[in-house]
Order: C-alpha cells, then structure tokens, then sequence
C-alpha cells in the first residue's frame, strides 16, 4: 500500500511537469520551423544511403549470391554425376561376378561331367576285363571239372577192376564197368 | 521549466542546432535529427562496407548479416509484389535499413530517434502514396482508378464502397506514418518515465527498473517491427498499384 502511494505522490508532480512542458513549448514534433531542415537532412542522407545501396551493395550482394547459388548447383551436379558413375561402376562389377560365378558353376559342371565320363568308361573296361576273366576262369574250372570226373570214373573203374578181381575170375572189360556204374 | 526537469519524457525529442546553415532564407540547420541520420546511413553503410569486403563463397559474420537482411527484403518483396517488384528493391532496401537503424540508435539513451518525429515519417509515407499513385496510373492508366471498386460489387453498393475505398486509399499515407511515428514517440516517452521512476523511488527504484527491463525488449522488438511493417506495408501499397484487379 505504502509503495503504492510513494508511486502516486511521484507521478502527480511528474504529470503536472510534462502538461506544464507541453504547455509551455508544445511537442517538439508539432515544431513547424524544424521541418524544412529535417526534410532537407532526409533527402540528403537517404539519397546518398539509396544511391549507395543501389550501385555499391545490391549488384555485390546479388552477384555473390548468385555466384554461390551456381558453385552449390554445379557442386551438386558433380556430386551426382559422380554418383552416377559409382553406381555404373558397382553395376558392372555385378555384372562381372555374376558372368564369373556362371563361368566357374559352367567349369565346374563341365569337369564334373568328364570325370564322370572317365569313371564310366573305367568301369565298363573294368566289367569288361572281369568279364572275361571270369569266363576264362569258368572255363578252366569246368576243364578241371571234367578232369576230375574222368580221373574219378578211371579210379573207380580201377578200384571195381581190383575188387572184382579179387573176388571173380573174369574181370569185366572198362565199358561194362561204365555202363553198369551209369 | 520544462527543459531544465531532467524526467521530461519529450525533452529527448527536442531538436538543437548543431550547425547553422540557411539556403534561400529557409533554416537548413544541421541538428540533432539531421546528426542521427548520418549516424544511421553510417551505420547501415559500415555494415555493408564490412559485410562485402571480403566476398566469399562461404560467408563470415557480416557477409552473413549483410545477406540475412538483403534476402529478407528481397524475398518480402518478391512475395508481396513478384517479380515486377524488381525495379523498387533499392528503394525498398533502403528504406527498410534506414527506419530500422533509426529506431534501433534511438533506443540508445541519450540519442535521438529520427523516426519519432512525424515529419520524418509523413515524408516516407508521402512520397511513397505519391510514387504508388504515379506507378499505378501510369501502368494501368485510367484502369487504375478499378482498386476504388473492387470487382464483385453489386452495382447498388457503389455509391457506398466507391466513398469508402478512396476514403481509405487517402488516409493510406498518414496511417503509414503515424504508425511508426506514434510508436516510437509512445516507447520512447515511457522508457524515459520509467527511468525517472528509479531515480526518484531511490532503494525501491529496483521495481521500476524491472519494469524497464522488460520494457526496453518489448521496446527493441518494436523497432524491429515498426520498420518491417513500414517496409511491408509499403509493399503491399506497391503490389495494389501494379496489380490493381487483385
């Protein structure tokens, strides 16, 4: 409250020194003598400022502007065409790994072939040569077979000739014996 | 008296002679006011003086300061009036950066703000009317006294809208420079109360000072806005004139 009424006391001197001072000399604004020499300073410094601003900073400040506006689109454009040429380049070299891979799986494939065409010609010579192994071993075997029974049959023949003998006084010639034994 | 009070709030709008000069017996003195303005075209010039010294493709502070403000007027005025704007960017430009000098070296205590005298301002918003006026007419002849009745009107309400439209297109200059002008004497003058306020409060005086605080950003982004509603507005009127049917 005590604030308050300090700050009233203050402003009604305060409020009666400024009516007192617009009474006494008006506002300075309304002070027509001072308005020739104002509009005169005007026109001098604005013109000299706009004349300034029109052939010293504008064509300046709009020439560098430009000049970074072109430096940053042609920066762009060489960033892209760069990019482009990374992206050929990566293209490519797919394309490479792709026709390498296809190579190798085709070499591959081929050897894989051949070698299979070596083993079955292996084993067809291999059948072959068993083969006939195993007929000539057939043969001998059935040779020996043959052998064996006729030496059977002249042994038999020869061990009936002995018992008979023994026992009877003819002895009956081999192709009895043979044809009885049959 | 006034001027000896040192809480006068217009005490800082008063003009003094630094020079005496006449031309033709008119008082062309250079004042105060005319010192400020020097100081606001030196300011805008050093900035730009800084700014393009050394032009390069990556920019340094001023260059990127210098830029910021030309790309923001250019594109405003590409906006609002497109590309037949081209022509009045200097223009633009210039007045854009000399308005938001003034009021930005009058929130400096103890300057003067060109821009709170009204004068000042009714001489932009004057020969801006004058040269939008010119523009039109000359770009759309007498097609460009249309913008006084708006297509779409019913025929019965022109009596009404025709009064009206041209009633506003005249008051265009002094709303224009009344605007700024009000604005800065009215922030002026209460930072300047404020500021009285803590001397004469002494030890509570930090009350208003924090008011004051807040005040002078308040008062900073008005300056700000001030030029670019000015600068704005005047490309709006500019768009009106060489686009009229819009």
């Amino acid at each position: 409250m005590k604030f308050f009424l300090k700050i009233f006391i203050f402003v009604l001197p305060l409020s009666e020194a400024y009516a007192e001072g617009q009474k006494s000399a008006g506002l300075p604004q309304m002070n027509i003598s001072t308005f020739p020499s104002q509009l005169f300073w005007l026109i001098v410094t604005f013109t000299a400022l706009y004349l300034f601003m029109w052939k010293f900073v504008i064509p300046r400040l709009s020439t560098t502007i430009e000049e970074r506006k072109d430096k940053i689109s042609n920066d762009i454009n060489d960033a892209e065409n760069l990019n482009s040429e990374a992206s050929k380049i990566l293209e490519n070299y797919d394309d490479k790994m792709n026709s390498a891979s296809l190579e190798s799986n085709e070499i591959v494939s081929s050897s894989k072939a051949t070698m299979n065409e070596y083993l079955d010609k292996l084993k067809k010579d291999n059948e072959i040569k068993i083969n006939a192994m195993i007929t000539e071993s057939e043969k001998k075997i059935h040779q020996q077979k043959q052998q064996s029974e006729q030496e059977i049959k002249k042994a038999t023949i020869d061990t009936i000739k002995s018992i008979v003998s023994k026992y009877v006084e003819t002895v009956p010639s081999d192709d009895e014996i043979s044809k009885k034994l049959n | 008296m006034a001027a000896d009070n040192p809480i006068d709030p217009i005490h800082q709008f008063e003009i003094s002679k630094i020079a005496e000069m006449q031309i033709a017996g008119i008082d062309i003195s250079f004042t105060n006011s005319s010192l400020f303005m020097v100081f606001a075209i030196a300011a805008t010039m050093t900035l730009f003086i800084l700014g393009l010294s050394k032009r390069s493709i990556i920019p340094n502070r001023m260059q990127m300061l210098s830029e910021l403000s030309y790309n923001f007027i250019a594109n405003m005025l590409r906006d609002q009036v497109g590309d037949q704007g081209r022509a009045y960017f200097p223009f633009i430009f210039s007045l854009f950066m000399f308005i938001f000098f003034c009021n930005f070296i009058g929130l400096i205590p103890y300057t003067f703000t060109v821009t709170s005298h009204l004068i000042v301002t009714f001489a932009f918003a004057g020969l801006i009317f004058l040269a939008v006026t010119i523009i039109g007419f000359m770009k759309n002849g007498l097609g460009y006294l249309r913008i006084f009745y708006p297509s779409g009107i019913p025929i019965f309400l022109a009596p009404l809208i025709v009064p009206i439209e041209i009633i506003s297109y005249l008051s265009k200059p002094i709303s224009l420079s009344v605007r700024l002008c009000a604005n800065m004497l009215a922030g002026h003058s209460i930072l300047k109360i404020f500021a009285g306020f803590i001397v004469m409060l002494g030890f509570l005086g930090f009350a208003p000072l924090i008011f004051l605080v807040v005040l002078y950003a308040l008062e900073t982004l008005i300056a700000a806005l001030q030029a670019y509603i000015f600068t704005i507005l005047t490309c709006i009127y500019l768009n009106d004139a060489l686009h009229p049917d819009h």
